[in-house]
This record gives structure tokens, sequence and C-alpha cells, in this order.
């Protein structure tokens, strides 16, 4: 099987040629997304490994995770990379920060953030027990004054938070720990704001909010890997 | 001024940037919590820092609050030192000697963080309400079950025994007749074991010997048997479950239960998530849980919005009249949250809430012992419907549906002649959707007076045209459609009798 894959490293048009964050990995006949295992043998959410030169890549499936679907639907800014550090609101079952893990690697860190205590459990053990870059933080994300082990600003800031107030939440936390000139993610799920207005709308006044501190440089509709749901990539000012 | 640093690993007391004394936790996680909690005493930390007589700021506030009980001489941190001490986090926790390099420090707070957050989840899976809601969602699984098995037993042993299907309702009596066995082994005390009145063995035994039945194998009777035997035992486990949630219910959540009823109360609980978040829901969520779907439907679209969900199984909901059902929801649901709040934060058993609920409901129906207006039109035109069969129910929607549209024809009902005649005139905008039937109705309805030969035609195409008939039958008003529909009821009932 691993005689037929074929490995390129170039990211499709806009994303920077020299960024080997990510690789699209030719398997069944199709370009998929992939990226680098951090933890070989590990699988976190059943994707395929694939085995190629002595290095073992993890397939990336756009449809289990949002960050997936935008660089497939042409993301055109990709900050995370080595050694990048990142908060993560909303880990969830850590199906994006395990990737994200192996992007940064190990002299990068994931705070991943997470108030669940049902999807934390599958959180710890499938993801937070095994990547030694990842820091497990079981708290509220409206109260990011309680989070302990969070040190020092980070490069990007990744909220995926299902709270009709999401967007405010996270701006709250990226006061506290975005760097300047940080990047800033967010997932808007329309059905959690509001689900009697128009999917548009709400996007678009969800990025009205973020215009006085940060400086929008996309918004990404997922379709068709999820429905109303955008992503936001915002650069905060200064 | 010293400045007291809480850090996952200890706590140190620094003197500007150096390092006066530091004392580490040897169970971090453990102690640490102590400390978030105020629970923790830190006689080393006090006996130190009253030894050196000088006022101190601290970097947390639950470690403040420690310090100040001890009479120490604190107070917190500026802002911008809080910042400086986050952001060098990991240099600190070397400084103090918790660690012996920066790596070594991240990997201690990642272990820390680990810990801290396993505890947590613990915790949670500790919970007795997270326990009630498993139970409660296993005994809902288990009618499902149950219950579709039943209506298999009672297919396959009734091709053995097809009467027995009529006479026994209890389908616990029915399995324990079918492990008797075979027909032909059917005693009469096999019936009286299954627990039947007199009169009913009689007859029991006595059609067991006239049915019409086929024969069984032994090997299908073996296979029938053992369905017959889950169904016995889901029937235990089914009691078992009940009486657990019914104490836990009463254990932990009293007030609940004494408003809601344990079965309810715990349903309610298991949508909540669990006691805490219901009891930071507010009553009108309450009022409506389970029935999310009619919810957002009636947010985005406008239409009625549900009055109960899972309330509707409430004894005072479920037992009043239909125009007060919503009222009673909602001050049960006012209740209901009270009293979950009662049993999270507050002590015991409070009696006034029931009272008042009661004192409410009494209220609520004397007060709307009849229907109001717009309630007594909707019923009236169920009823004319009313104990016809399905088809009948499905015009009603039909019409009901047509009857908006058309906007406030339903308020000029009380004549419903002059609505004939209204209608009449909409037709244009009709007859598209019909097609042609509509002329030939037209030509119909001149020649009215032989109505009969018209219907004489329609019933031989019956088939094909119920759908439409519904429609027709709108126009031309209710009473005459009845007919129909009501002699082909007495001749269905007939059947269904013989």
């Amino acid at each position: 099987m691993t005689d037929q894959v074929q490995i390129k490293t170039k990211r499709e048009n806009s994303l920077e040629e020299d960024n080997p964050a990510f690789f699209w990995i030719k398997s069944e006949g199709q370009q998929k997304l992939a990226t680098e295992n951090l933890v070989p043998g590990n699988q976190v959410y059943k994707e395929k490994l694939i085995v190629k030169k002595g290095i073992e890549y993890r397939l990336w499936d756009p449809f289990r995770s949002k960050l997936a679907a935008a660089i497939m639907n042409e993301l055109e800014n990709f900050p995370f990379e080595n050694k990048t550090k990142v908060l993560y609101l909303g880990a969830s079952t850590g199906t994006t920060v395990s990737h994200i893990s192996d992007i940064v690697g190990p002299s990068g860190i994931v705070f991943a953030v997470e108030h669940a205590s049902r999807v934390a459990r599958d959180f710890l053990d499938r993801v937070a027990a095994y990547r030694k870059n990842i820091m497990p933080i079981l708290q509220d994300a409206r109260r990011p004054k309680e989070y302990f082990s969070v040190f020092g600003k980070v490069d990007v800031v990744y909220v995926d938070i299902a709270q009709p107030d999401q967007t405010e939440i996270a701006i709250d936390n990226c006061e506290m720990f975005l760097k300047k000139g940080g990047y800033f993610f967010l997932v808007i799920k329309t059905r959690s704001i509001d689900v009697t207005k128009s999917p548009k709308k709400i996007i678009e006044e969800e990025t009205q909010k973020l215009q006085p501190k940060f400086e929008v440089l996309q918004s990404i509709d997922l379709h068709p890997y999820d429905k109303d749901h955008a992503i936001v990539i915002a650069k905060s000012r200064g | 001024m010293y400045s007291v640093i809480l850090t996952e690993l200890g706590i140190s007391v620094f003197d500007d940037e150096k390092l006066e004394k530091s004392f580490p936790f040897s169970n971090p996680v453990k102690e640490y919590l102590l400390v978030k909690n105020k629970e923790s005493k830190l006689n080393e930390l006090i006996n130190y820092l009253a030894s050196i007589q000088r006022g101190v700021s601290v970097s947390d506030d639950a470690l403040l609050a420690i310090l100040k009980k001890n009479n120490i001489d604190s107070q917190i941190m500026e802002d911008s030192e809080l910042e400086r001490i986050q952001a060098s986090k990991p240099q600190i926790i070397v400084d103090s000697g918790f660690a012996s390099n920066p790596q070594d420090a991240l990997g201690k707070l990642r272990e820390f963080a680990l810990g801290l957050s396993s505890s947590k989840v613990t915790e949670v899976s500790e919970s007795p309400d997270l326990h009630i809601i498993q139970a409660i969602n296993s005994l809902d699984e288990i009618d499902k079950i149950a219950n579709a098995l039943s209506s298999r037993l009672r297919e396959w042993y009734g091709l053995h025994f097809p009467e027995l299907d009529n006479v026994i309702d209890s389908i616990n009596g029915y399995a324990q007749i079918v492990m008797a066995g075979k027909r032909e082994s059917l005693t009469k005390q096999v019936f009286e074991d299954a627990g039947f009145p007199e009169s009913k063995v009689e007859m029991l035994s006595l059609i067991s010997t006239k049915s019409r039945g086929g024969d069984i194998s032994d090997v299908n009777l073996a296979i029938v048997q053992s369905i017959a035997k889950q169904i016995l035992d889901f029937h235990d486990l089914r009691k078992k479950l009940e009486e657990h949630v019914e104490s836990e219910m009463q254990t932990i959540a009293p007030n609940l239960s004494a408003i809601l009823g344990t079965a309810v109360g715990a349903r309610i609980l298991g949508r909540a998530g669990s006691l805490k978040r219901l009891a930071s829901l507010p009553a009108s969520t309450i009022q409506v849980l389970g029935a999310e779907k009619a919810l957002f439907r009636s947010l985005k679209t406008g239409s009625q919005p549900p009055k109960h969900g899972l309330l509707f199984q409430h004894a005072m909901v479920h037992a009043a009249p239909r125009w007060q059902r919503g009222k009673i929801a909602r001050a049960i649901a006012a209740k209901a949250v009270i009293a979950a709040r009662v049993d999270v934060y507050g002590d015991g058993l409070n009696k006034t809430l029931l009272e008042k609920l009661n004192v409410r409901v009494d209220e609520i129906g004397k007060k709307y012992e009849n229907p109001t207006e717009k309630d007594i039109r909707r019923p009236e035109s169920f009823r004319r419907d009313g104990g016809n069969f399905r088809d009948n129910s499905r015009r009603r929607d039909d019409r009901g549906g047509r009857r908006d549209d058309r906007g406030g024809r339903r308020d000029d009902r009380g004549g419903r002649r002059d609505d004939r005649g209204g209608r009449r005139d909409d037709r244009g905008g009709r007859r598209d959707d019909r097609g042609g039937r509509r002329d030939d109705r037209g030509g119909r309805r001149d020649d009215r007076g032989g109505r009969r030969d018209d219907r004489g035609g329609r019933r031989d195409d019956r088939g094909g045209r119920r759908d439409d008939r519904g429609g027709r039958r709108d126009d031309r008003g209710g009473r005459r459609d009845d007919r129909p529909s009501s002699n082909k009821n007495k001749k269905r009932k007939q059947f269904g009798r013989r």
C-alpha cells in the first residue's frame, strides 16, 4: 500500500511554499491532507496512518476538523508552524488539537481548554496523555483568569466553542493571551448563536465585532464539510 | 515588600527578583486544589511570613484569603506584576527550585495539568445525578425494547394460540403463559399461577381447547419461550431501575421530586445534563424541555410555541383540560426550577413549594374552568370530524392549512353559507391547483338537484379520488361532507366487529 503513496510537500496555490506544516498525500486516488505524526503509531480518531520514507503521516479529515475544512476551502494564512504557541478554546475530543500538536512539534505548545467533562475524558485519554506539547485545561472559557498553567502570550488563538456569545468570550481571551500581531481563528457556529437569523447575517455581525481590535483577513464558509459554519481569520492590530 | 507567588508546584516568596524562600508541594494537584478552595492550612508559610514581620503582596485571591485569615499583612498584586508573573512562569518555577530547567518546568507543568484535569473528570463522574440520568435513560430504553419484543411475542405465539392475545392484556401474564409451553399443556394451575382471577381462568381453559391456532414445533417454541423469558427479565429489571431512580431522586433532589415526581424529575434532569445545570436554567426553558423540535420550529416560522415538553407526562398537566395545560405547565416549571435550586444550594425538603403550586393549579382550574373563545372554536372543528377514521384526520389537516391561507375566513365561520359565497369568489386562484375537476364541479353544482347521480358517479372511482374529495368537500361546507364518511364508518365498524 505504501508504495503507491506519493507525497507532495507543496501547498496548493496561495499558501507559502516553504511552510512544511501539512502535506498533500495521495491516497485511494485522491490528494488528501495529512500531518506528520508526532507520536508514531498513535491514532486519535481512527484516521488513516500512512508511512512513507520512514515518516508516518496522519490523514486529516476535513469532515471532522474545521481547520482542515478551511484549508480545503482556500485558506490563505496558515500561522501554525514549528514552535508555535497556541491557545485552543473548545478542544472537545481533540481531533483538531492533535493535528495542531503534530504541526507545532515538540518545542511548540498547545493550551487546550475544554469545559465539558464528558468529552474531556476522551480528550485526556486519547490525545493529551500521549502528546507532550499539549497542556490540557478543564476550565470554562468564560473565565480566562482561572486558567492555570498558561504562561506568556501565544502566537495563535483558535476558538471553537458553541455559545451564543462566543465572539465576546473569544475576544476576552485574546486580550489576555494573544500577542500583538498574533493570529485569531474564530469558528462561527451560526446555529448556536441564533437559529432564527440567516447564517450570512450572523457571520457579518460577528465579524463586525472583531473590527475594533482585529484586522479581518479572511472569512471562509465551511460548506460542504460543515453546514452553516464559517471560520474567520483575523490578526490582532498593533 | 515581599511577593508571595502561587505556582502549580509550590509557593515561593520573592524579594524583588530574589528568591527568599520556597515551599514546594509534595502532591501538587491535591495541595494546589486545597489552596484554591481556601482549605489549606499552610502552617510553614504562615510561620515564616509571621516571623519576617513585613507586608507582602500576593499573586492569588484564594491565597490572599488564607493569609488574611491568619492575620498576615497582605494585599493583592498589581495587574502589571501579575502579568509579568504569568509571562515568566516557567522561569519562576526554575528560580524557586521546583524544577531544574525550563524544559523540566514545562514537563512538570504538563504533568500537573494532566493530573488536575483527570481529578476533575473523576470528580464529575462520581456525581450521583449522572448515575440517575443513566438509570432513567436505561429505563426508557428497556420499555422500548420490551414493547417491541412483546408485540413480536404476541404475533409469534399467536400463530399457535391466537385467541390468547385478545383475552390477556398484561404482557407479563402473557409471557408467563408462553413459558408454560404448548396450548395442550396449559392447565388451570398455569393460569392461576399467572395471577388471573377465577372467571378468567375458566374462560382461558375453555378457549385453549377450542383454539383455531396451528401446531408449533419444539424448536420454534423454545425460541418463543426464550423471548418470553427475556420479557419477564426486562420486567424485573425495570422494576429495580424504577425503585432505584425513585430512592436516588429522593436523596439527591427531594424538592424536585416533590414538584415533578421522581420519574418526570429524572427525565427533566437527563435533558438538562446535571442537577446544577438544571438549577441554572430559566423556568421557561424547563417548561419546553423535550419539545425542542416544536420550539425551534416556532422560532423559525412563527407558529405556535409548544406549551409543554416532558412536562406533559406530569400528572397535573396530563389530567388537566387542554386549555389549562399551558398555564399549569408554566406554573410547574416555575416551581420546579426553584426546587432544583433549593436542592443544589439549599437544604432539605421545602414543603411550601408544593403547597403554593397546588394553590396555583387550583386557581387555574377555577379561573379557566371553561375554555376561552379561541379554544372553543378549535375543538368544535375537531369534534365535527371526531370519531372518524384516519383519512378524515388527514383531511382535517389539509383543511386547516387551506383555511389559514385564506386569511380571516375562519373568523366569520359562524355563517358557513356566507363563506361559501366567499369561497366561490376565490375560486379563480384555486382552480389551477386542482386541475380540471373544479370546472366539472362547477357544472355539477348547477344541476344540483341531481346530486345523487353525482355521488353515484363518485363512488365508482373512489379509490383514486379520495384526496380530491377532501378538497371538494370543504367547498361544500362541513355538514354535508360528513354524511358519506360517517356512513362509511358504520360499515367499517360492522366489518370490524364481525
